[in-house]
C-alpha cells in the first residue's frame, strides 16, 4: 500500500491482517497527491503498490492516466457498511473505482504556553506566524492546502481560477509570509512532540495524534490547543483504489473489505482520529470504542461542515505548486 | 589430446584488451549515460501535465533553463555549496588525524579494528543515521533538557533542527567515512623508510609531515574531496530529513521540481546546470591547489638568493 503517513492502525496494516487474512502488508508513505501520481506515473503500472489512496478531485485523472484499475466490487460487500453520504461522489458517481477510507478536515494546532493570544482564525495563524512565532511554525507541504491558507483568511474561494486572486495570494506567501516559515510538513504531530514548533498547521487527525505523541514524549498535551480552520476550511476524502497493474489485487480487495468491517474500522479511527464514514456512526463509537479520546477533533457538527470546502483540480492547481515551490525557495534562501 | 589442451591453456590471451572493461562500460551506458542523455533531453522540452511523462518534446526550447536563472536558485545554491565546501574541509581537518593514527601509531591488529569502527554506522542505512540525529538535537529531548539544567543553554533548547547548522553537522557525520578511508589507504601505503630517511636528514616531526607524508599522501585526499564533496552538492535526504525550510539544497530543491511541482524540464535543466557548476567549482578548487605549490617553489630560489644574501651581510666574519 501507498498511502499518507500515520494512516492506519498498525495492528491493521501489521500482525492483525496476516493472522486474519494471511496478507502481509507493506506500507509507503507519500505527502501529497502530485507526489503519489508522480511515482506511479512514472513507473507506468510497474511500482509494485496495490493499494494507492488518493484525495477525491484526483481521482478523475487518475482514471484517465490509466493509473488505477476498476475495483471488483463482489470482492468488497462490505461496502455496504458505509454510510451513503460518502458513497458516489462527483469524483467518482459509480464507485466504480474507489471506496471512501475516511475524510478530514485541516486547522491548526499550537502551544498555550508560547504563544499568549487566544486563536480562532486562518488570520490568527498568518498574524501568529509572522509574529510571535516567526521561524518556529509549519505549514503543510501540499500546495492547494498551503495557498488555501491565505485563501480562507481573505474569504477567497479556495478554488478560485481568478489572475488576480492567485497573484495577491504568491505576492504575499513568497514574499512576506515564506519568511517566517521554519518547515514545510505535512506530518508534524512527531516534531511537534520533539519541541520544533510552536504552531502548526496540521489535518484534524495528525493534530490529535500529536496530543498522544505529546504525552509519550513527557510533555504537556493541555498545553496544546487544536482549532479548525475559519470562516472556512477544508473538507477531504480519501479513497481506497488499487493501482494498475497492481501484483496482489486479489489481497488488496480482500484487505480493503476487512478494513470496511465496522469494528475493524473504529480500531483505525480510534488511531488516525479520522470520520472513516460508516454508517451509523454515533451508535458504533458508542458501542465499540466508548472511551475514544478527542472525538471532537474526528467528529464535527453540521455547522461546522458547513464551512468546509471540497477541492476541485483546476488549471490554477499548477499556479498553486509553483507558488508553493517558490516560497519553499524563498524560505531557505534567506539565510543564505 | 591432452597436449592440446594444455596448449589450448598456455596460449595466451590475444583479443583486444579493452574486452577487460565491457561490463564497466555496459554498466556506465545503460545507468549512467542514458539517463543523463534523458535529462538533458528533458531539460530542452516543456511541461505538460496531461502526459504520463509530463514532458512534452514537441518543441524543444531553452525556457527551462532561462526559469532556472533566478535569485532563489543561485541563494539555494550558493547555500549547498557554502555547506559542501565547509563540510568537505572539516572531513579533511576531522578525518585526516584519523588516518593518521591508524595507519601510523597503531600496530596491525588495532588498525582492522579502527577501521571497522568507521566502516560498521554505515552498515545502518543512510537515512536512519539521519533521522537519528533527531534525537539528540530535539529541543524537548534528554539532552536539550540536561543542558537547559545546567544553565548552559537558554530555556528553549537546542535550536539546530530544522536549520542549516543541524545540515552541517550530520552531513559531516554522514561522509566522514569516505574520507578516512581512502586518507588510510594513502597513508598506510607511504613507505615508513621515507620517513625515516627524512627524519635521518634532520627534518623535525613538522617538517616530515609537510614535506614527505603529507605530499605522498596527495592522491588520497584528492580521492577522499572526490568522493564526499561531490555525493553532499547532490545530497538531498540530510537537508530533507534535518533542515527545514531553512536548511534546503540544490538537491531538496531538484526532488521537488520532479515530484511535487511536475516540472521534468526545470528540474533536469537545474541537474544539469548543478552538474555543471559543481564541475567547475571543483576545476578551479584542483587549479588552486595545482597552482599554489608551483608559484612557491617559482618563487623559492628568489627566496633562498635573498636568505643567502640576509646571511652574507649578518655575518661577514664568517667568508
Amino acid at each position: 500500500m501507498y498511502t499518507w503517513g500515520d494512516y492506519n492502525d498498525p495492528d491493521l496494516v501489521g500482525a492483525l491482517a496476516g493472522s486474519t487474512l494471511n496478507v502481509t502488508m507493506k506500507v509507503d508513505y507519500y505527502a501529497s497527491n502530485e507526489d503519489l501520481i508522480t511515482k506511479l506515473a512514472a513507473s507506468a503500472g510497474s511500482s509494485g503498490f496495490d493499494i494507492v489512496v488518493p484525495t477525491g478531485p484526483y481521482i478523475p485523472q487518475m482514471i484517465e492516466k490509466g493509473l488505477i484499475q476498476k475495483l471488483d466490487k463482489t470482492l468488497i460487500p462490505n461496502m455496504i457498511n458505509v454510510d451513503p453520504n460518502y458513497l458516489a461522489q462527483a469524483w467518482d458517481p459509480t464507485n466504480d473505482y474507489s471506496v471512501c477510507k475516511n475524510w478530514g478536515t485541516t486547522g491548526y494546532f499550537y502551544d498555550t504556553t508560547k504563544i499568549s493570544k487566544e486563536l480562532t482564525t486562518w488570520q490568527d495563524f498568518i498574524d501568529t506566524c509572522m509574529g510571535e512565532a516567526s521561524g518556529n511554525c509549519s505549514v503543510i507541504d501540499a500546495a492547494p492546502n498551503y495557498c488555501g491558507m491565505w485563501f480562507w483568511a481573505n474569504k477567497i474561494n479556495w478554488n478560485t481560477e481568478t489572475k488576480a486572486d492567485l497573484d495577491a495570494c504568491e505576492k504575499f506567501l513568497v514574499e512576506e509570509f515564506a519568511q517566517h516559515i521554519k518547515a514545510f510538513d505535512s506530518y508534524p504531530s512527531t516534531k511537534l512532540a520533539e519541541g520544533a514548533y510552536s504552531i502548526a498547521m496540521a489535518w484534524n487527525g495528525d493534530a490529535r495524534q500529536a496530543y498522544v505523541r505529546i504525552e509519550e514524549a513527557g510533555g504537556n498535551p493541555a498545553d496544546w490547543k487544536w482549532v479548525l480552520g475559519a470562516p472556512n476550511t477544508e473538507l477531504w476524502m480519501d479513497n481506497y483504489c488499487v493501482a494498475a497493474g497492481a501484483p496482489n489485487a486479489e489481497a488488496a480487495h480482500a484487505w480493503i473489505n476487512w478494513d470496511l468491517i465496522p469494528e475493524i474500522s473504529i480500531k483505525d479511527l480510534s488511531y488516525h482520529g479520522y470520520h472513516t464514514g460508516m454508517k451509523n456512526m454515533s451508535q458504533l463509537i458508542s458501542e465499540v470504542a466508548p472511551d475514544l479520546v478527542k472525538g471532537d477533533m474526528i467528529f464535527f457538527g453540521d455547522e461546522q461542515v458547513a464551512t468546509m470546502q471540497t477541492q476541485v483540480i483546476t488549471p490554477a492547481l499548477d499556479r498553486l505548486i509553483d507558488i508553493l515551490n517558490k516560497s519553499k525557495a524563498k524560505a531557505g534562501a534567506d539565510l543564505a | 589430446m591432452t597436449f592440446s589442451v594444455a596448449s589450448v591453456l598456455r596460449r595466451r590471451w590475444r583479443g583486444p584488451k579493452y574486452l577487460l572493461a565491457i561490463p564497466a562500460i555496459i554498466w556506465y551506458l545503460v545507468f549512467f549515460a542514458a539517463p543523463i542523455a534523458f535529462i538533458v533531453l528533458y531539460s530542452f522540452g516543456t511541461k505538460d501535465s496531461s502526459r504520463l511523462v509530463p514532458v512534452d518534446l514537441g518543441s524543444l526550447s531553452t525556457k527551462s533553463y532561462s526559469a532556472v536563472f533566478d535569485e532563489t536558485f543561485f541563494k539555494t545554491f550558493r547555500a549547498t555549496l557554502r555547506i559542501s565546501v565547509l563540510a568537505t574541509f572539516l572531513c579533511v581537518v576531522i578525518g585526516l588525524p584519523v588516518a593518521y593514527f591508524a595507519a601510523f601509531k597503531v600496530a596491525e591488529k588495532w588498525k582492522a579494528i579502527i577501521l571497522a569502527a568507521v566502516v560498521v554506522p554505515s552498515f545502518t542505512s543512510f537515512l536512519i543515521r539521519t533521522v537519528a540525529w533527531r534525537i539528540p538535537l530535539a529541543p524537548n529531548g534528554t539532552l536539550s533538557k540536561w543542558l537547559v539544567g545546567m544553565g548552559w543553554i537558554s530555556d528553549n533548547g537546542i535550536q539546530i533542527l530544522e536549520t542549516p547548522m543541524a545540515v552541517q553537522i550530520a552531513i559531516v557525520y554522514n561522509y566522514l567515512g569516505f574520507m578516512i578511508l581512502p586518507l588510510f589507504v594513502a597513508l598506510d601505503r607511504i613507505d615508513v623508510r621515507m620517513r625515516e630517511a627524512s627524519k635521518d636528514l634532520g627534518a623535525g616531526r613538522v617538517a616530515t609531515f609537510m614535506g614527505v607524508t603529507l605530499p605522498l599522501a596527495g592522491p588520497g585526499i584528492v580521492a577522499g574531496v572526490l568522493l564526499t564533496f561531490i555525493p553532499m552538492c547532490g545530497d538531498y535526504v540530510t537537508a530533507t530529513v534535518l533542515g527545514g525550510a531553512k536548511g534546503n539544497m540544490i538537491g531538496a530543491m531538484i526532488a521537488s521540481q520532479f515530484s511535487g511541482a511536475q516540472n521534468w524540464p526545470l528540474g533536469s535543466a537545474m541537474a544539469i546546470l548543478m552538474i555543471a557548476a559543481v564541475l567547475l567549482a571543483l576545476v578551479v578548487g584542483f587549479v588552486v591547489v595545482w597552482i599554489a605549490p608551483r608559484l612557491a617553489a617559482l618563487a623559492s630560489p628568489v627566496v633562498q638568493v635573498v636568505r643567502r644574501k640576509i646571511l652574507s651581510d649578518q655575518s661577514p666574519a664568517s667568508k
